[in-house]
This record gives C-alpha cells, sequence and structure tokens, in this order.
C-alpha cells in the first residue's frame, strides 16, 4: 500500500463507510465465486469474458483473471472469424487501457497488452507508439510505461535515431527525467560507438553530451537526474583489465589484476613461462571466487631462471610481463601503472572548458554540494596528480555540506591518495609498503597491487576489523604491522604466513583473543 | 519544471522510539477478521502476506502468536498438483512470487514436508528462458524478479543444480545500466527494488565481484533523501521499503556507511503507527504488514536495537534460519 494518507474520521462517519465497503465486499465475494465456479465446471464464454472484465476494471492486480481471460481468448482464437476476433482483441486493449488509467503500474494490464499484441496477428505498433508517447506525458518517469515503449520499439522497429531524439525531446521539455537520460545512456553507446580508438563514445558525440549534460546540470543544479549522467559519461574511457604484479617463489605463486577476473579470463587468456616454456598449473582464485583481483597458480615446475607472464588482453592486445630476480628464489613482474584517464584530445578541451565554468559557479555558491562534487570530480579526471591537494580538500569540505554521504566521500579519499603513492611505488622494486601521506585510511583499495610486499606497515590509521578479510592479498608478506588502529577483533583474520605481526595498540582489541591467535598461529610473533 | 520538493518532513512528535510490542499486536490482529474489506481485496498475493507478517514475527521473536499449523495447511492446499507451482491463495494460479513466499515461510517453520518439494523444483525448472531469464508462470513474463526468486528458493530447497545457474547470471548481468544499477529486464532504467533482486540473484550464485561496485553504491547512497529516508530513483519521494531494498544491497557490497544510518534510522521510527502499530511508507500514512518487515528489517540491517534478531540480507529472513540450513550468500570483502 503507498501514499494512502491516514484521515481521521468521525464514529458516524466510520460507521457509513464500513457499510458502503461491506456492501461492495459481497458484490465482489459473489463474483469471485462465480468465475471460479465458471472456470471450474470449464465454461469459458463470453458471459465469463464480462465477469472478470468487471472485477479487473476496479482490482487490476488479480492476476489469475487476466489468466482466466487468455484462456478463453485462446479458445475463441480458434473458431471466431478473423473481423469478430479482431474487434474482441481491441476489447481486451480497451480494457487493459481502462485498468492503467486505475493503476499505471499494473504489472498485470501492462503484460496482457504484450500478449495481446503478440498474440493477434493484426497489431497496430503506431497506434502502441503512440500510446507511449501520450502515457509519459501523464508521468515520464513511469518506469512500465518505458519498458512497454522499448518492447514496441523492439517489435516495430524504427530507426534508432527516431527513439535518440524522442530523449532529447524529453530532456529538453523537462532536463530532470532520469528515465530519459537514462534511455539515452542505451542508445548513445550504440548509435556513436568510437570504432577507431576504441573509447564508449565517438569524440564529438561525447563532447556533444557533455555540453548538453552540462547546460541541464547548470539550469537547476539541485535537480540530481543530469549528474549522475555526467558522471557515466566521465567514466566513459577504456578501462583494460591488465596484470599489475605477479610473484614466483617456490612455494607460491601468484598473479594480480586491475580489476576482479573471473576463472575462466584467468584460464585462457593468463600464461606463465619459464625461460620461455609454458608453465603447467591450476589456477585458484586467493579467496575462493568465482571472480577475483588475486589468484594463485598451483603448479609443480621449479623455477631458477628467466620467469614471463603474457595476458591476452580484452581487445586482443599482449600485454607481455618480464619478471625481475629479486633474490635467489623469489621472481617479481610488475606491470607500469596509471590511474590516469584516457581522454581523447577535444574531450580533455572540453573537460577543461566545463571545469572552468564550475568554478565559477561555485564562487557564487560554494555550498552547493552538486557543483563542488562535480568541480572535484573533474579536477579528478582532468589531472588527478596535479589537482590531489585540492581534490582532496574539496572532498574534506563534502563531508561537511553533504554529511549524509560523509562515509563515501571518506573511502574517496584513502582511495585517491591510495592510487596517488601507488603510482609512485610502481616506479620502484621495493618490497616494502608503507602508507606516505597524512591521511588516515579507513579501507584498503586495490591493495591487491601490493601482494608482491614482503613488509608491510599499515601503523598509525584508522583500520577497523571490518578491513581484515582484505589481508589476503599479502600472499607474500613476512611482517605486518597493524599498530595503532581500530581493529576490534581478529575474528575474520585470513591465513596468511607472516613471521611477525604488530597489533600494538589497538586498544579495544581483547587479550584474550589475542592470547587465543597466538595459540593458533604458532609460527608467527605476535607483538601486542 | 518540476519545483515541488521531493521529500517529507518529520514532525516534533512522530514516534522516537521502537515500539515494538504494538507491531506484534498489530500482526497478530491482521487477518483475524475474515470479513475485513482490506483483507479480502489482498487475497490474490495472500501468500506474500503471510511470508511478510511471519518474518516480521520471527525479526521479533514473536512467530509463537502467528497460526502455525493453519498456515502450514493452506500452503499445502495452494500447490498445483500438475506444475507443482504455488498460489497466492486457492483457487488462483500458481507464480513462482508465490511459491518463494510458501518455500520461504515452510523454511521459517522448517516444515517443506507439508508441501512437494520435487514438484516446485520442476515447476521453477520449467520456468528457465533459452536466455536464462525466467517467467513468472506460464504466461511469459519476464522479469530479473523472477530470476531472484527462481534462484532463492532453489537455494532454500538445496537443488539450485536444477537450473543453469551460469546463463541466469549472465541476464543478470545484461541487465545492468550506465549506473551501475539494474531494472526489471535487459534496458530497463534502474530501480533500488530491482537492484537488490539483481544483487541479491548475484550474492547467491556468488558473482557480486561482477559488479560495478563503486557506480552502483554511489547511487544508492545518492538515493538518501534529508529527512534521512530513502526513494528508490532519482528524483523520487522517500518510502520506508528502500529502506530495505537500498540497505540491503549497500551490505551485501559491504558499502553500509556510506549511508548516514542515525538519521535513516529516525526516519524508520517515524514511519511507525503509534496507535494501531505497524509500518507505513512514509510518515502519517496507513500501516500495512509489507512496510512493517521492511521497517524491521531496516532496523535490524542498522543493528542498533537487541528488540530485532539479525536478518540476512540476502534472503529477507532471520540469520538463524540461513545459518541453520549453511547457506552462505556472498557478501563483498570490504577493501
Amino acid at each position: 500500500m503507498h501514499g494512502r494518507v491516514k484521515v481521521r474520521t468521525t464514529e458516524e462517519e466510520k460507521a457509513r463507510k464500513e457499510k458502503e465497503r461491506q456492501e461492495k465486499l459481497k458484490i465482489f465475494k459473489h463474483a469471485m465465486q462465480k468465475i471460479f465456479h465458471k472456470r471450474k465446471e470449464s465454461e469459458l464464454d463470453k458471459e465469463l469474458l464480462e465477469l472478470t472484465g468487471k472485477v479487473l476494471s476496479s482490482n487490476p492486480d488479480i492476476y489469475t483473471l487476466w489468466n482466466i481471460r487468455r484462456e478463453i481468448l485462446i479458445i475463441f482464437a480458434k473458431t471466431y472469424e478473423s473481423e469478430e476476433l479482431s474487434q474482441l482483441y481491441d476489447a481486451e486493449l480497451n480494457l487493459t487501457e481502462y485498468c492503467l488509467k486505475i493503476n499505471p503500474k499494473s504489472y498485470c494490464a501492462w503484460h496482457q497488452r504484450e500478449w495481446v499484441l503478440t498474440t493477434r496477428t493484426d497489431p497496430n505498433w503506431e497506434i502502441e507508439l503512440g500510446l507511449c508517447s501520450k502515457y509519459l506525458k501523464f508521468d515520464e518517469r513511469n518506469f512500465h510505461t518505458w519498458d512497454y515503449r522499448r518492447f514496441v520499439v523492439s517489435q516495430c522497429k524504427p530507426p534508432l535515431k527516431d527513439e535518440f531524439d524522442f530523449t532529447t525531446e524529453k530532456l529538453l521539455d523537462n532536463f530532470s527525467n532520469y528515465s530519459a537520460w537514462h534511455y539515452r545512456s542505451k542508445m548513445l553507446v550504440e548509435l556513436f560507438p568510437d570504432l577507431e580508438g576504441g573509447r564508449p563514445i565517438e569524440d564529438s558525440h561525447h563532447k556533444h553530451e557533455l555540453k548538453m549534460v552540462q547546460s541541464a546540470a547548470f539550469t537547476d543544479p539541485d535537480d540530481t537526474s543530469a549528474w549522475f549522467y555526467q558522471r557515466w559519461l566521465l567514466g566513459a574511457v577504456r578501462m583494460d583489465v591488465q596484470v599489475v604484479v605477479y610473484v614466483m617463489t617456490p612455494s607460491k605463486t601468484t598473479v594480480a589484476f586491475s580489476k576482479p577476473v573471473d576463472q575462466s579470463v584467468v584460464d585462457s587468456r593468463t600464461r606463465l613461462f619459464h625461460n620461455n616454456e609454458l608453465l603447467n598449473g591450476e589456477w585458484q582464485s586467493c579467496s575462493g571466487n568465482h571472480y577475483d583481483v588475486l589468484w594463485i597458480f598451483k603448479s609443480n615446475a621449479v623455477v631458477s631462471e628467466e620467469v614471463k607472464l603474457e595476458f591476452q588482453m580484452e581487445d586482443g592486445h599482449l600485454q607481455a610481463l618480464p619478471s625481475i630476480k629479486m633474490n635467489e628464489t623469489k621472481y617479481v613482474g610488475k606491470s607500469s601503472i596509471s590511474f590516469k584517464r584516457k581522454y581523447s584530445k577535444p574531450v580533455v578541451e572540453e573537460l577543461n572548458n566545463q571545469l572552468e565554468s564550475c568554478r565559477q559557479l561555485l564562487a557564487m555558491e560554494p555550498d552547493n554540494k552538486w557543483t563542488l562534487l562535480t568541480t572535484t570530480v573533474f579536477l579528478h579526471c582532468i589531472d588527478a596528480k596535479k589537482y590531489h591537494k585540492e581534490v582532496l580538500e574539496n572532498l574534506r569540505t563534502l563531508k561537511v555540506i553533504d554529511k549524509l554521504r560523509a562515509g563515501y566521500y571518506s573511502d574517496l579519499i584513502t582511495q585517491w591518495s591510495v592510487e596517488d603513492q601507488l603510482v609512485t611505488d610502481y616506479a620502484t622494486d621495493s618490497l616494502d609498503y608503507k602508507i606516505k601521506f597524512d591521511e588516515k585510511i579507513i579501507s584498503l583499495p586495490h591493495f591487491q597491487y601490493y601482494s608482491h610486499c614482503e613488509n608491510v606497515d599499515l601503523s598509525n590509521q584508522d583500520l577497523d576489523s571490518s578491513v581484515l578479510p582484505a589481508l589476503v592479498m599479502l600472499q607474500h608478506c613476512k611482517t605486518l604491522s597493524l599498530e595503532n588502529n581500530k581493529l576490534t577483533t581478529l575474528n575474520k583474520f585470513p591465513q596468511l604466513n607472516i613471521e611477525e605481526l604488530n597489533l600494538r595498540g589497538n586498544k579495544r582489541l581483547l587479550v584474550e583473543e589475542v592470547e587465543q591467535f597466538k595459540k593458533n598461529n604458532k609460527n608467527c610473533t605476535i607483538i601486542f | 519544471m518540476d519545483f515541488t520538493t521531493k521529500d517529507v518532513n518529520l514532525k516534533p512528535d512522530r514516534p522516537t522510539t521502537l515500539l515494538i510490542e504494538k507491531h506484534s499486536d498489530y500482526l497478530a490482529k491482521y487477518g483475524t477478521n475474515k470479513d475485513d474489506y482490506e483483507y479480502c481485496m489482498t487475497e490474490y498475493l495472500r501468500m506474500s502476506g503471510i511470508y511478510w507478517s511471519l518474518t516480521a514475527m520471527e525479526l521479533m521473536g514473536e512467530s509463537h502468536r502467528m497460526p502455525k499449523e493453519e498456515i502450514i495447511s493452506f500452503i499445502s492446499t495452494c500447490q498445483n498438483k500438475e506444475s507443482g507451482g504455488i498460489s497466492a491463495s486457492f483457487p488462483h494460479d500458481p507464480h513462482i512470487l508465490y511459491t518463494l513466499s510458501a518455500v520461504q515461510v515452510l523454511t521459517m517453520y522448517d516444515r517443506l514436508d507439508a508441501i512437494d518439494v520435487d514438484g516446485v523444483v520442476e515447476f521453477i525448472k520449467s520456468l528457465q528462458q533459452e536466455d536464462g531469464s525466467f517467467f513468472g508462470d506460464k504466461w511469459g513474463e519476464t522479469d530479473t524478479r523472477f530470476t531472484f526468486c527462481a534462484v532463492m528458493c532453489l537455494s532454500l530447497l538445496q537443488r539450485l543444480d536444477a537450473i543453469n545457474v551460469d546463463k541466469a547470471v549472465q541476464f543478470v548481468l545484461s541487465c545492468m545500466n550506465f549506473d551501475g544499477g539494474f531494472g526489471s529486464k535487459p534496458g530497463s532504467e534502474s530501480h533500488a527494488g530491482l537492484i537488490y533482486c539483481c544483487v541479491g540473484t548475484l550474492s547467491i550464485c556468488k558473482k557480486l565481484d561482477a559488479l560495478k561496485v563503486d557506480d552502483l553504491a554511489w547511487w544508492l547512497c545518492e538515493r538518501q533523501l534529508p529527512s534521512g529516508g530513502l526513494n528508490g530513483r532519482p528524483e523520487k519521494l522517500p518510502d520506508l521499503c528502500y529502506s530495505w531494498w537500498v540497505m540491503s544491497s549497500l551490505t551485501m557490497l559491504n558499502r553500509i556507511h556510506w549511508v548516514d544510518n542515525a538519521k535513516l534510522e529516525e526516519f524508520i521510527l517515524a514511519c511507525q503507527d503509534a496507535e494501531t502499530g505497524g509500518f507505513s511508507d512514509r510518515p502519517g500514512d496507513i500501516p500495512d504488514p509489507f512496510h512493517t518487515l521492511f521497517g524491521l528489517a531496516g532496523l535490524s540491517l542498522l543493528g542498533n536495537s537487541d528488540l530485532i534478531k539479525p536478518v540476512n540480507p540476502t534472503y529477507c529472513m532471520p540469520q538463524e534460519t540461513i545459518t541453520r540450513l549453511k547457506l552462505e550468500p556472498q557478501i563483498l570483502k570490504k577493501v
């Protein structure tokens, strides 16, 4: 029951209403009894059609009654002349239209309409498309109507560009139409893919959409619809999955990917070589899932010389990654990484223009959440390194002016700070990891990038016990410090081969639990 | 242009504490008068109504107030001998929505013996299509809700192997949108309720990593409005049931801290009817069992009340039931 306001009424009025309802109920019950009786007796006739129609006119969600009507229509279709049948189907469409007036969100009524049109031999799709446009004028956000429109379009197949233009029309009418932005996104990538550059959207259209969405957003900065579309456009770049680091030791071989990949991708597209000979083995997800960012290679091979990895990327390119011999038995191969978004030149120019406009708008309304967030995302997308400080400052402000989502902004601060450091860390051959920025981290984003590290220092952060499962990425770690964090339990601490673990300064961690943990991990020196 | 405010104001005299006894009374009384107008007019969804009420009662530790034996024999009468599917009520037609509700209820009661389980499995199996999607019944409506019903139902029966799970997952993923969300079928707009169904399907099938997690979770946390309540799509009014659809999804994605939990709790409590008990969609509206369940389940996810038992975010059933069945739906690791 949605949107029914409770109203205070007098006792008298209450009694009158109740009497009215009991009358209605009597009629309803009688009709339902008769309907089910006739059905049981297989009296699938016009009378039953009429009875069910009457009840549905005021209760369009009684699904069984629509089923009964379909059963009747199927029987009639076998014996009726085509003209008579056509009239019956028209009447059925009229009934659904009537029902949709009472409840425009009735799943049953919409489905009946679809059924009639796909069952009859003479559907008129033009009328249906017109009906959709008409209904969208009453309620431009009714997702049933939009779904029905897509169904009609799938049947009568008008040029896709016509539908794209329809969304333009709807949006120019009212930018606050998320349904239209959504529909537009689907067609944009289909109509205008970037065939040359391999990006999702062709440059000039990408630019055009950015302009359109900006004028929408500036028309009413508090309306959220356009901002989501804009955020998507900003993310519409190539983000190929690649291998970021792999480690081979006599006891364990791991491969970390930039994003989660599923078993089949690892099995079919990742290959390890020793002296140019393919190694045979089995891939296992580090945390036992179908998808994972870190995979373990189980093999009997003993490696003593040159190791190499090849990964077949989505676009067919081969990522070939040689390794460095770190010590007698350890080989590490690291890819060059970048979190920079690869926009085309014209798009970058457009982004810079829009950044400028955003800054102007922000000067006028410094506390507008959407303007500040957009400015921040622009800065990050255009040059994360260059604008890093400003981005963090903005995110800290957002935590205050958009308090509801403070947790989101805090995670972004951690994530973007980690990304900033990662690029520097990956330029060295160190096996140590230590947080090098002032902002305290609360989560462990991109942690698989550090899966090769032996000495991991996460001390003096704001990590709580919910991050413990992510430590499973530290498959090659020897010493780990979690000193001065906010751990409360070790319950979800993963199975690792750590030699030294520092848990000091986690004030809410119980001594008993740590003692038990020590007993279960005898090979590890635990500092507490 | 639409300049109406798309939010509600919480009144100073709103309920601010959990009125648990009232809710228990409300549900215990609901449906005792078989001639009640509202009750009769909702016969076509009775089975789900029982699931909402029983689950709410279970979460409050009050399920002993429900007529257990009556419910179990009612469910038995609703199973269709021919197809194996279960209807909302006798003599309505079987449908996957009510088949799931029935299985959920019997699972909580640990009384699956009351129905022909093989029949249910056959029914669900018969509804899977070539593209991996599911019909709701033989009449051919397709919806991601039905995929979730199929997968959840079979997992409760420990019979997931009866369908093509990979194809079901592929179908769900084909419904993913630019914002990372999901709608009812490929091409449909994102909607928090359907996002719950799709994320829930992936959780049961352990494929949550296939999501665009950060995009989706950001969209979900943007559902919170200044009143603290959540809406289901951009520029829509808040509604209590989204406290469940959004928060359960965020729990599975391990991003529940991206919304203001305290403000949401305030909104949920404000949706209680202090007179009759029960929760409504928005403060001041008429309560119903549907919103009563999702209000309580939402509070359970927020975890601040000892009066409500832990709920499982994937199944919307008491965690103790899911634990008893040894089911382990996936929850994303926090990173």
